[in-house]
C-alpha cells in the first residue's frame, strides 16, 4: 500500500473517540455529548444512585465491565432494568480478608482497591469514604486518567474534584396514591455542573420510567390540566 | 509441565481461566485432560497439584533450548514458550541430511533441557510446513518423528479435525461444527473444494483447508505490506534493568499495532532486536498464526529481554531496541464477542478479578447470582468471582436466569429455566437493597403503630415513617399491602409478611415489611 495513503487511513485518535456514548435522554445534560474516558463524575442528589447507574449503562452494553466498589447495597435488578448488563458486573467490597481494617484506615484501603480496580475495569462507580487524604484523591484521578476509565461517584465526592457534577433535585413519583396503585415511575429535575461545563445544564428525566429504564419527559404544560396525575392507576401485581 | 518443577509421577495442572491448559502425565492417567475445568478435574484427582499459569516462568525455562537450537541455525521462530519452529533445509544440507541434523539437534537440545529439570524432554518432528511438523512433534514417541518431503497430506489424513484447535490455527468453535457436519479427521476437511470451505466457513475455514491439506502458511497477502514496519529505540544512557525496557517496548508495540491496523494488517511473524552498549546482540523472531495484537507483542518482547538478561551472556546495558513486523496478514477483526468467546475488555476483567481477589478476599470480590423469590433481598445474591469463568456464555446465563441479557432474544436457552414468582412486586426495583433489614416506624395521625390484619389491611391510614433513628417523615402516598405467606406448610420455616411502598415528604420511596408487628426498611428506591 502507498505510503501516504497509509498515513491517510491510519486511525487517528481524537477527543471525540475518547468519549463513551450514554442513554439518549442523558447526552444533553453532558458536555460532549457521553462520558469522557478519564474523567470523574459526581452523582448528588436524592436519585443519586439511579442516576450513576444510568450514566454507565450504554458503555456496559457496547462491552465495558462495570465495577461496583463498596456499594454493597446496590440493588442488581434495578441496575437490570436501567440497562446495566449483569453479566458484566462486579462489586468489589474494599476490606481485608480478614476483616481487619480500622475506621483510620478505612480511605488508605479504598484508595488501594480503587487503583486496582481502575486497571481491570472500563467503568468504576462507588462512593467516597470519609477521611480520604487529599493526596491520595489527586493520585487517584492521574491513574484514572492514564488509564482511560470512566469513575462516577455517588455522594459526597470527599477530595476528588469531579469534572462534572450532576444533582438530582425536585424528585416526585407517580403511581402511588393512599394505598393503591404501586410505584410506576420518578419524574427527576437533572442538572449538571462543574469546571467542564461552561453554564449549567438542565433535563427533565423519567428515572426509571415505567418499566424501569430512563426515558426524557417532555417539560410539563403549566396548571392546564390541573388533576391529569391524581387519576387512580389500579394495576395488578405479580 | 516442566517448568514449574513437578514431576511427571505427581499429579499436577496448570490452570488458566479455570481450565486445565497443561497437565502431568501422572494426572493424564488419573483422567484430568486438557480444557476441563478445576472443579471436574479436581473431582477426577483430588490429590491434584494446581500451578497458575505463567508465561513468564514458561519463557525462562525454555530459554536454553532456544540457544541450543539457534546454534545451529539463526532462523528459529518461537511459537510460544515450550513451542519453536525452524526450516530444516538448509541446516540439514550442512549437517549432511535430514536424519544426521535431527539427530544432532536432539542431542544438543536434550542436554540443554536438563537445565530446566531432570524429567524435561524435547520432541522433534520434521514434516512439510508448520503444521504438520507440530503435530509430528507432538505425535514423535521419544525423540523424533521425520515425516518424508512430500507425505504430510497422508500424514494428516487420518487424523482428527481437533488438532487445528490444539496448535491454534482454527478456533474451538470452528472445530465444533466441523465435527457436528461429519468432517471428522484432516483428509475430510483436505478432501473439499477449497472454494466451497470459503463460501461456507469464510477466511478461518480456508486457512484450517489449506492447512489440514498439508499446505502451510497463510495465502500470500494481496497487497504488498507497508515498509515502514520497523519502530526501533535508542537508549543515550545504556539500560541495565528489565522494566523502563518493557516500558518503552509497549509504547513501540503500541505504535506498530497502530501503524498495522491502519493498514488492515495483524503481525503474524515479529522480530525483536536488542544489542548492548558493547557490541552484544541478540535477534529472535516469533510466530503466531492468529496474529500478534500490542499486548502480546509487549509480552514477547519481555520474555526475550528477561531470558537474556538472565543468560549472563551480556556485559553492558541495552542501548538500542528494534521490533520489525516481519510477516503480516489480513485482518479478520478482533471482535469474538460476538461468537460467544472473549473480548480483550473480558481478559482483563478476568484478570482484574484474579488480583483483586487477592487483595480483598473471595468474599471481597462478587458477581450477581439470581436466586428468585419475593422479597429484594432475596430474589438476587451475590458469589464470589474467583470461583467462576466470567466468559463461559452458558455458566453466565445460569447463574444470573432472567437477569441475563437473553431478554433480547440472542441464545435464549434460558427461557424454560427462568420461573415466573406470581406476588413479585413489579418494575421498577429498589436501587438501594439493604444487606440488613433496618427497624422502622410507620406511625399513624395519633402516633400509634400501624398494625396489619390477618386479612391483609391496614390498621389506619400511615402518616410518618422514621427509619433508624433519624427524623420521622410525612408519608405522601403508600401502596399495599401486599402478603407474602410462604412455607406455611412449615411450621418452622413459616414466614408471613406484609410488603408496602411508601413515598415520604422529601421525595424518598421506600419498601417497608411489617413482621410480627413490626416494620422493617428492607430496600429503598433512590
Amino acid at each position: 500500500m502507498d505510503l501516504a495513503l497509509a498515513a491517510a487511513v491510519a486511525p487517528t485518535t481524537m477527543a471525540a473517540e475518547r468519549t463513551v456514548a450514554v442513554a439518549p435522554p442523558l447526552a444533553s445534560l453532558l458536555p460532549e455529548g457521553g462520558l469522557v474516558r478519564g474523567r470523574t463524575l459526581a452523582c448528588e442528589g436524592l436519585a443519586a444512585p439511579s442516576l450513576a447507574l444510568s450514566l454507565v449503562a450504554e458503555a456496559g452494553r457496547a462491552g465495558a465491565w462495570l465495577a461496583v466498589l463498596d456499594l454493597p447495597w446496590l440493588g442488581v435488578e434495578a441496575a437490570v432494568e436501567l440497562g446495566v448488563p449483569a453479566e458484566r458486573l462486579v462489586r468489589v467490597d474494599a476490606g481485608r480478608p480478614d476483616g481487619s481494617a480500622g475506621n483510620d484506615q478505612r480511605g488508605e484501603l479504598w484508595g488501594e482497591v480503587l487503583g486496582a480496580v481502575l486497571d481491570g475495569f472500563d467503568l468504576v462507580v462507588t462512593r467516597v469514604p470519609p477521611r480520604v487524604p487529599a493526596t491520595l484523591g489527586r493520585r487517584l484521578q492521574t491513574r484514572l486518567r492514564t488509564r482511560g476509565a470512566v469513575l462516577v461517584l455517588i455522594g459526597d465526592p470527599g477530595p476528588l474534584s469531579p469534572d462534572v457534577t450532576v444533582t438530582s433535585a425536585e424528585v416526585r413519583w407517580e403511581g402511588v396514591g393512599g394505598g393503591h396503585g404501586h410505584l410506576r415511575s420518578r419524574r427527576v429535575g437533572v442538572e449538571a455542573a462543574g469546571r467542564r461545563v461552561p453554564r449549567p445544564r438542565r433535563a427533565e428525566l423519567w428515572l426509571p420510567a415505567v418499566g424501569g429504564a430512563v426515558a426524557a419527559a417532555v417539560p410539563e404544560p403549566t396548571v392546564l390540566h390541573p388533576r391529569s396525575t391524581a387519576d387512580p392507576v389500579l394495576d395488578t401485581v405479580g | 509441565m516442566v517448568a514449574t518443577g513437578v514431576e511427571p509421577s505427581v499429579p499436577a495442572a496448570v490452570l488458566r481461566a479455570n481450565r486445565v491448559v497443561a497437565r502431568s502425565a501422572a494426572a493424564a492417567d488419573e483422567g484430568v485432560h486438557l480444557d476441563q475445568r478445576r472443579r471436574e478435574a479436581q473431582k477426577r484427582c483430588p490429590e491434584l497439584r494446581i500451578v497458575e499459569h505463567d508465561p513468564d516462568r514458561d519463557a525462562v525455562a525454555f530459554e536454553p533450548v532456544v540457544r541450543a537450537i539457534a546454534r545451529f541455525t539463526p532462523r528459529v521462530e518461537v511459537v510460544e514458550p515450550g513451542w519453536a519452529c525452524l526450516p530444516v533445509r538448509g541446516p540439514a544440507r550442512y549437517f549432511g541430511g535430514e536424519e544426521a541434523f535431527v539427530e544432532l539437534l536432539v542431542g544438543a537440545t536434550a542436554v540443554a533441557a536438563l537445565d530446566a529439570g531432570p524429567s524435561a524432554r524435547v520432541r522433534i518432528g520434521v514434516a512439510d510446513g508448520r503444521f504438520a511438523s507440530v503435530v509430528a512433534s507432538r505425535r514423535a514417541g521419544e525423540a523424533a518423528l521425520l515425516v518424508g518431503a512430500g507425505g504430510s497430506p497422508a500424514f494428516l489424513a487420518g487424523l482428527p479435525v481437533g488438532w487445528l484447535h490444539r496448535t491454534g490455527e482454527a478456533s474451538v468453535e470452528l472445530v465444533d461444527l466441523l465435527v457436528r457436519l461429519g468432517i471428522r479427521d484432516l483428509g475430510a476437511l483436505a478432501a473439499l473444494d477449497p472454494a466451497d470451505v470459503l463460501a461456507r466457513f469464510g477466511p478461518e475455514g480456508h486457512h484450517a483447508h489449506r492447512v489440514a491439506t498439508g499446505l502451510d502458511e497463510r495465502g500470500a497477502h494481496a497487497t504488498a505490506p507497508p515498509e515502514d514496519l520497523t519502530v526501533a529505540a535508542s537508549f543515550d544512557d545504556p539500560v541495565t534493568v528489565l522494566e523502563p525496557l518493557v516500558f518503552t517496548a509497549k509504547s513501540l508495540a503500541d505504535e506498530l499495532a497502530a501503524r498495522l491496523a491502519g493498514n488492515g494488517l495483524r503481525c503474524t511473524r515479529l522480530l525483536v532486536a536488542a544489542a548492548t552498549d558493547h557490541g552484544e546482540r541478540d535477534e529472535r523472531t516469533w510466530y503466531r498464526a492468529d496474529g500478534l495484537g500490542a499486548a502480546d507483542l509487549v509480552e514477547r518482547v519481555r520474555w526475550q529481554l528477561a531470558s537474556w538478561m538472565a543468560s549472563g551472556e551480556i556485559t553492558a546495558g541495552v542501548v538500542r531496541l528494534r521490533l520489525v513486523a516481519i510477516g503480516v496478514r489480513g485482518d479478520g477483526g478482533d471482535q469474538t464477542a460476538l461468537w460467544g468467546g472473549s473480548s480483550a475488555a473480558d481478559e482483563r476483567a478476568v484478570r482484574a478479578v484474579a488480583r483483586l481477589t487477592s487483595l480483598v478476599g473471595d468474599q471481597g470480590v462478587l458477581v450477581p447470582a439470581w436466586k428468585g423469590g419475593r422479597l429484594p433481598a432475596e430474589r438476587c445474591g451475590w458469589v464470589p468471582a474467583a470461583a467462576l469463568d466470567l466468559t463461559d456464555a452458558r455458566d453466565v446465563r445460569r447463574r444470573l436466569g432472567p437477569l441475563a441479557a437473553d431478554r433480547d432474544g440472542n441464545g435464549g436457552g434460558g427461557a424454560d429455566e427462568v420461573v415466573p414468582w406470581p406476588g413479585s412486586l413489579p418494575a421498577p426495583s429498589p436501587t438501594v437493597v439493604l444487606p440488613e433489614p433496618e427497624p422502622a416506624v410507620l406511625a399513624d395521625e395519633d402516633g400509634h403503630l400501624i398494625r396489619v390484619s390477618g386479612r391483609g389491611e391496614l390498621s389506619a391510614a400511615p402518616v410518618t415513617l422514621a427509619v433508624g433513628a433519624r427524623v420521622p417523615r410525612l408519608v405522601t402516598g403508600w401502596a399495599g399491602p401486599w402478603i407474602v405467606d410462604e412455607r406455611w406448610w412449615d411450621v418452622t420455616g413459616r414466614r408471613r409478611v406484609a410488603r408496602l411502598q411508601v413515598t415520604c415528604d422529601d421525595g424518598a420511596a421506600h419498601l417497608v415489611v411489617a413482621e410480627h408487628q413490626r416494620w422493617w426498611l428492607l430496600a429503598a428506591y433512590r
